[in-house]
């Protein structure tokens, strides 16, 4: 602090500063001006993809409207759903994102617990180990990927895809479970022990029950890893049946003249839907993920 | 009962003593640790280091996507790749986009952070948005901005060129395309460092924030003395992770411009994919990726070297 620097002034100097309020009205300017701008940047881009999905196609061409009016309002457009590749695409998609999204749980949970709890040879190697997936890119596991999958006849496989998203996931998920299951008091699985209970019930029912928030926080960041997922899905589903919808539609998009703008943006607001119910009912569990993984 | 206590008896032993093989004595910590990471060992071993390995051996060859028939030339791909206009552009271009994207990310999050972590009326919202653009898929992104800049329909394009910003299509603009693909990605991944930062910044103790306040600090001197000191470390982890993401990221410009208009946003990434699924030389396109790959190692041995993320948390 520089109040030694200021000693000579007089002890409450500050207070008699007439700056110090404008100081503090250029503060909270300066604030409520951030979060307004913040606000609109982030919003707009949402706001809009929201309202031209309610919007006619005819609405849409006729020039920029900030609202559908009562003739250009509809809900016509979100019959995208039922068209049968677009529907196709979304059920591939809903299959593979559950599937990482229990493979992600049950392996992290596992292997969080034998971090947290057992002291063998080489752990912290193991642990330096896992942050070599922070390197995983996409594109360059993708690539020789192709052919090893090929190979393997997991091509075109919900499978193949689950296993390749599931280890992206995976590094951040084992961590985050690690540092969770390390607060857990010993005490607890001890006393369980102590009555009689086994190892492998004492994990299930006293150390799973309280990693809630943790795997709260490992299934949302492993939804948007597979949900989200492009690169991957694009280069390991070439066929159109099998693809997810992100390359799906994406196909769609750069093939089809047929289909407009205002049904792209009420497919993307429908995909969009889940990220937007997570960010606002489940904010608090993965700012706390996020907490335990900047430790 | 006796008899019902028996099997559990000797799994007991076996959980305290463990056992021997030959010479080597796995403790029962071992026997029991191992098979825990084992899930995750596997996984990495199939989807990371098995492909890195594979990749090694067919940028030695010369690979016909169409008709893989493998054909040794050693380091002729290399030799190639480093030889190629392409690379070194794409390259160049690589660095502009990893560091243009970084840098307005790092701003824009921190500012957020800082922000979110300051106000109380309304921050639900603001964060609501924050873990929504997060959250959301690329995809959903890249239309939603496709559709606002479009030159007949986009509410952007028509904003912007009634200022006089541009006339054309802005991707289609070989200037211009580049800054637009660092903006339209640094607005999804902003959120990144501003979640990383934020939840720093909330684990700073209030007691640290009142003490100052009674010694008589300003709120410059309190952010200076108090909150760059302790998000300072989270800064560091985050440039690098950031950079990392970002020199990898193919999705967002492949999606947006496809690397065009001409070469004006194709990264080391895109190119790596273009080599490899459009001209079909998968041994080129794994050559790529290794000198990519290296790149990567030498970062994450620096990320390793400055950060220590295995430390364990005190309970």
């Amino acid at each position: 602090m520089s109040t030694e620097e200021e000693s000579d002034q007089p002890a409450f100097g500050r207070t008699f500063r007439v700056s110090h309020t404008y100081r503090s009205i250029i503060y909270r300017a300066g604030l409520y001006g951030s979060v307004a701008t913040l606000l609109l940047i982030l919003a707009f881009p949402l706001y809009w993809m929201a309202q031209s999905a309610f919007t006619t196609r005819e609405g849409i061409q006729d020039g920029i409207t900030f609202l559908p009016t009562p003739e250009t309002f509809t809900v016509e457009q979100f019959d995208i759903v039922f068209n049968p590749t677009v529907g196709r695409y979304l059920l591939n998609s809903i299959i593979v994102t559950t599937g990482v999204v229990i493979t992600v749980i049950v392996v992290s949970l596992i292997a969080g617990y034998g971090l947290a709890r057992f002291d063998y040879k080489h752990k912290v190697k193991v642990a330096r180990f896992l942050l070599v997936g922070y390197m995983f890119s996409p594109i360059v596991i993708a690539i020789p990927l192709y052919l090893i999958w090929d190979y393997l006849g997991l091509l075109n496989r919900y499978v193949g895809l689950i296993i390749a998203l599931s280890a992206l996931s995976m590094p951040f998920a084992v961590w985050l479970m690690w540092k969770y299951i390390q607060t857990i008091p010993t005490s607890l699985e001890e006393s369980a022990w102590v009555a009689g209970a086994s190892r492998w019930q004492g994990f299930k029912d006293v150390i799973v029950p309280q990693t809630k928030p943790a795997m709260i926080a490992n299934s949302v960041f492993a939804f948007a890893i597979a949900w989200g997922d492009f690169t991957i899905s694009y280069i390991l589903m070439p066929s159109n049946e099998a693809t997810t919808f992100p390359p799906g539609i994406f196909r769609v998009f750069t093939s089809s003249w047929e289909t407009g703008w205002a049904e792209f943006m009420a497919i993307s607001l429908l995909v969009s839907l889940p990220a937007l119910l997570f960010a606002f009912f489940l904010q608090s569990y993965l700012l706390k993920g996020f907490k335990i993984r900047a430790l | 009962m006796a008899t019902d206590l028996e099997p559990l008896d000797r799994s007991r032993r076996f959980y305290d003593d463990g056992f021997s093989i030959g010479r080597f004595e796995i403790t029962s910590d071992d026997f029991w640790g191992w098979l825990t990471i084992l899930p995750v060992v596997a996984l990495y071993t199939l989807v990371a280091l098995i492909p890195i390995g594979f990749a090694i051996l067919a940028s030695l060859h010369s690979v016909p996507l169409l008709n893989p028939q493998w054909e040794f030339v050693g380091f002729d791909n290399y030799i190639e790749v480093f030889q190629l206009d392409r690379f070194w552009g794409s390259m160049w271009r690589g660095f502009v986009f990893m560091i243009g994207s970084t840098v307005i990310q790092l701003t824009v999050g921190i500012w957020m952070a800082l922000v979110l972590n300051k106000i109380s009326r309304g921050s639900r919202i603001l964060s609501t948005l924050v873990f929504t653009s997060y959250l959301i898929p690329t995809i959903i992104v890249t239309m939603m901005f496709l559709f606002m800049l479009d030159p007949y329909d986009g509410v952007l394009h028509a904003a912007g060129s009634s200022l006089g910003l541009w006339d054309d299509y802005l991707l289609g603009n070989t200037s211009l395309s580049m800054i637009t693909v660092v903006i339209i990605s640094s607005w999804k991944f902003s959120a990144f460092v501003t979640l990383f930062t934020l939840a720093q910044l909330q684990s700073i103790p209030d007691r640290f924030y009142e003490a100052a306040k009674v010694c008589g600090a300003t709120t410059w001197e309190m952010f200076r003395d108090i909150t760059l000191p302790r998000i300072y470390g989270a800064i560091l982890v985050v440039i690098f992770l950031r950079a990392v993401f970002m020199f990898n990221k193919y999705d967002i410009i492949w999606q947006l411009t496809q690397g065009g208009p001409g070469s004006a946003t194709t990264t080391m990434p895109i190119l790596a994919y273009r080599e490899t699924f459009d001209l079909g030389a998968y041994g080129m396109g794994n050559a790529i990726a290794i000198v990519m790959f290296l790149f990567l190692l030498a970062f994450g041995l620096v990320y390793l070297k400055y950060a220590n993320p295995s430390e364990e948390v005190e309970t």
